[in-house]
C-alpha cells in the first residue's frame, strides 16, 4: 500500500498507509491520527479536519472546490496549502505525500 | 475508576476518544444495545443512502481507538441501573463500575395509522433501518414521506430517481417550520418531492396501497416516517433520574447522582447560547456535551458552553445553520442569489442563528462571531462585521 506522512499536533510524524480512492480523512482516521475532528464526518461541514500540505511537495492535486475553499478561509489560520482532509481524495500518486495537521481545529 | 458507558453513538465515542487521548486513568466498559461496531448516523440519510450502503464506510472510531486496551465492548442493551452500588444489569450479566455515563440517544417515533402495521412504516435512525430501507426499494413507484423536516427532505433528495414519485406530507401550515420562511421556500422549491401541507393521515387502504387523508387519497407503495424523535431516558426514569424530556444534567453533564452522567441527545441541560434549558438533537450537542464530560472525568471540568449548529445535504445543496432559534424568531435576509441564501434569525438585536444556503463562508464567520458572544442585528447587517464586508465583495 501507498504511504503519507502526516505530522500531528505534537509534531510527531506518523506513517500513514492508503489506498488509492480513499480521502485523507478516511486514511487518518484509520490510523488514528490525533489532532483531526472531522465533527461532520467527511461531509465538508465543519471544517474540522483541517490539514496542511507540504509546501514542496510536487505532485498533483484537485483543486479545492467552492464550498471546500469557503470553509477554509474561516478556519484557524489557513495557508495556501491548506485542505480538508475529507475532501482529498488520494490516489497512487499521492505515495510520499507530507501534510500536517492544524495545531488547532477551532 | 471504572466507567461505564451506556451506547456507542457519536456522544459515546466521542467521550471514548476524548478519554483515551486525555490519558485517561482508568478502564471503560462499554453498552452496545446494537449489532453493530460504532457507526456514523449523518450520513444514514444523505449521500450513503444513495451511493454506497458499505457499513464499513460509516465506522466512527479508528481501529486503534476501538481496540484501545482500556476499553472492554458489550454486546447487550443495558435492562437497568442500580446508581447507589454502581450497579448495570443486561441480559448477559451484572457489571460494576464506579461511574456511569448515559449516552444512549433517541428513538425515532413511530406514528400510528390504522390498517398500516408499525413495522411495515419505515423509519431511518439506524443501521439496520437504513439497510432495511434501502432493500425495500425495488419495484416502489410510490414513496410517502411523513413529516416535513431535515429529514424527510434529505431523504428525499437521496431517494430521487425517475423511476419514482417522491411525496412529503406535512402535518402543519408550512413544511420546514424550523428555519426561515424564505429558506424553506428555497428548500422546497428545489426538492425532488411534492409536498403537501395540512395533511391529516386517517388510514392506510391495503387493497389500493394508499394513504387515505383528509386532502384524498394518496399512492403510497412505501411509507417513511420522519417526525422525530423521543430521548431513551427509561433506565434514568426508573431510578429517579428522569424528566418528561430526557436526563436532567448540570453544566458539566452530572445529573442529580453523582456516580452518573449524561451525555448526548438524551441529556437535558442549560444552552447558555438560548439562555434556557433545551435538549438539542445534533452532532454539536453530541460532540460538545462529550466533550465536557471528559473534561470533568479527567479532572479538568469545564462547563458546556458550545454555540450549537447544523448542517444538512440536500442534493447538491448545503445548508449550514449556526445557532440555534424558535420558530417565531425574526427573520431578516442578508445574501439572496441565484444559489446562496443567507438568513439571519433574530429576537429584536440579539441574532440566534444565521441560516446558510450553499454559504459556506458566511457559516463559518457566524459560528465564529457566535462563539465570541452576543451577536447584534446591526453589527452584522452594517459596515465593519465580517457579513457586511463578505457582501459588499460579492457584488
Amino acid at each position: 500500500m501507498p504511504q503519507l506522512t502526516c505530522i500531528n499536533p505534537n509534531e510527531q510524524a506518523i506513517d500513514v498507509s492508503f489506498e488509492s480512492g480513499e480521502t485523507i480523512l478516511q486514511a487518518t482516521y484509520r490510523a488514528g491520527v490525533d489532532g483531526i475532528l472531522a465533527e461532520c464526518g467527511g461531509g465538508c461541514s465543519c471544517a474540522t479536519c483541517h490539514v496542511i500540505l507540504n509546501a514542496n511537495w510536487d505532485g498533483t492535486l484537485e483543486a479545492p472546490s467552492v464550498q471546500e475553499a469557503d470553509m477554509l478561509s474561516f478556519a484557524v489560520d489557513p495557508t495556501p496549502y491548506s485542505r480538508l482532509a475529507c475532501q482529498v481524495q488520494l490516489t497512487d500518486q499521492h505515495e510520499g505525500l507530507t501534510l500536517a495537521v492544524a495545531k488547532r481545529q477551532y | 475508576m471504572r466507567l461505564g458507558i451506556v451506547g456507542a453513538g457519536q456522544a459515546a465515542c466521542t467521550l471514548i476518544a476524548e478519554l483515551i487521548r486525555g490519558d485517561f486513568k482508568g478502564d471503560m466498559l462499554v453498552f452496545n444495545g446494537e449489532p453493530h461496531a460504532p457507526y456514523q448516523r449523518p450520513p444514514l440519510s444523505k449521500n450513503w443512502l444513495k451511493t454506497s450502503n458499505d457499513p464499513t464506510s460509516l465506522r466512527l472510531l479508528p481501529e486503534p481507538l476501538e481496540t484501545h486496551p482500556s476499553i472492554q465492548w458489550i454486546q447487550a442493551s443495558v435492562q437497568s441501573l442500580s446508581p447507589d452500588r454502581g450497579l448495570l444489569t443486561t441480559d448477559q450479566g451484572t457489571y460494576l463500575v464506579d461511574h456511569l455515563v448515559l449516552a444512549t440517544g433517541t428513538t425515532a417515533i413511530k406514528p400510528s395509522i390504522p390498517g398500516l402495521a408499525s413495522e411495515s412504516i419505515h423509519v431511518v435512525r439506524t443501521l439496520d433501518h437504513a439497510q432495511r430501507l434501502h432493500q425495500s426499494l425495488e419495484g416502489v413507484a410510490n414513496i410517502t414521506i411523513i413529516g416535513a423536516g431535515f429529514l424527510a427532505f434529505e431523504l428525499a433528495s437521496s431517494l430521487a430517481d425517475p423511476s419514482r414519485t417522491i411525496r412529503i406530507l406535512a402535518k402543519g401550515i408550512r413544511a420546514l417550520p424550523q428555519v426561515a420562511v424564505k429558506t424553506a421556500d428555497r428548500l422546497v422549491d428545489q426538492a425532488p418531492a411534492s409536498i403537501r401541507v395540512g395533511i391529516e393521515i386517517e388510514r392506510f387502504d391495503e387493497t389500493m396501497q394508499t394513504l387515505v387523508t383528509n386532502h384524498g387519497s394518496i399512492p403510497s407503495d412505501l411509507v417513511i416516517a420522519a417526525i422525530g424523535a423521543q430521548p431513551n431516558d427509561a433506565l434514568a426514569t426508573a431510578c429517579g433520574l428522569g424528566s418528561s424530556d430526557g436526563i436532567p444534567v448540570d453544566e458539566f453533564m452530572q445529573t442529580a447522582h453523582p456516580r452518573v452522567s449524561a451525555i448526548g441527545e438524551v441529556s437535558l441541560h442549560h444552552q447558555p447560547h438560548l439562555n434556557r434549558i433545551q435538549r438539542i438533537e445534533s452532532i454539536s450537542e453530541a460532540n460538545d456535551s462529550a466533550s465536557v464530560c471528559a473534561k470533568r472525568l479527567l479532572g479538568h471540568p469545564e462547563p458546556f458552553q458550545a454555540t450549537p449548529w447544523f448542517w444538512s445535504d440536500q442534493g447538491d445543496a448545503k445548508l449550514q445553520i449556526a445557532g440555534l432559534c424558535d420558530r417565531t424568531d425574526d427573520e431578516t435576509c442578508l445574501i439572496e442569489a441565484q444559489t446562496e441564501l443567507v438568513m439571519i434569525r433574530h429576537q429584536g438585536q440579539r441574532v440566534t442563528a444565521i441560516e446558510a444556503l450553499n454559504s459556506a463562508k458566511e457559516f463559518m464567520a457566524a459560528r465564529r462571531l457566535l462563539d465570541q458572544g452576543d451577536l447584534a442585528l446591526d453589527d452584522l447587517l452594517q459596515a465593519g462585521s465580517v457579513f457586511a464586508q463578505l457582501q459588499s465583495s460579492r457584488s
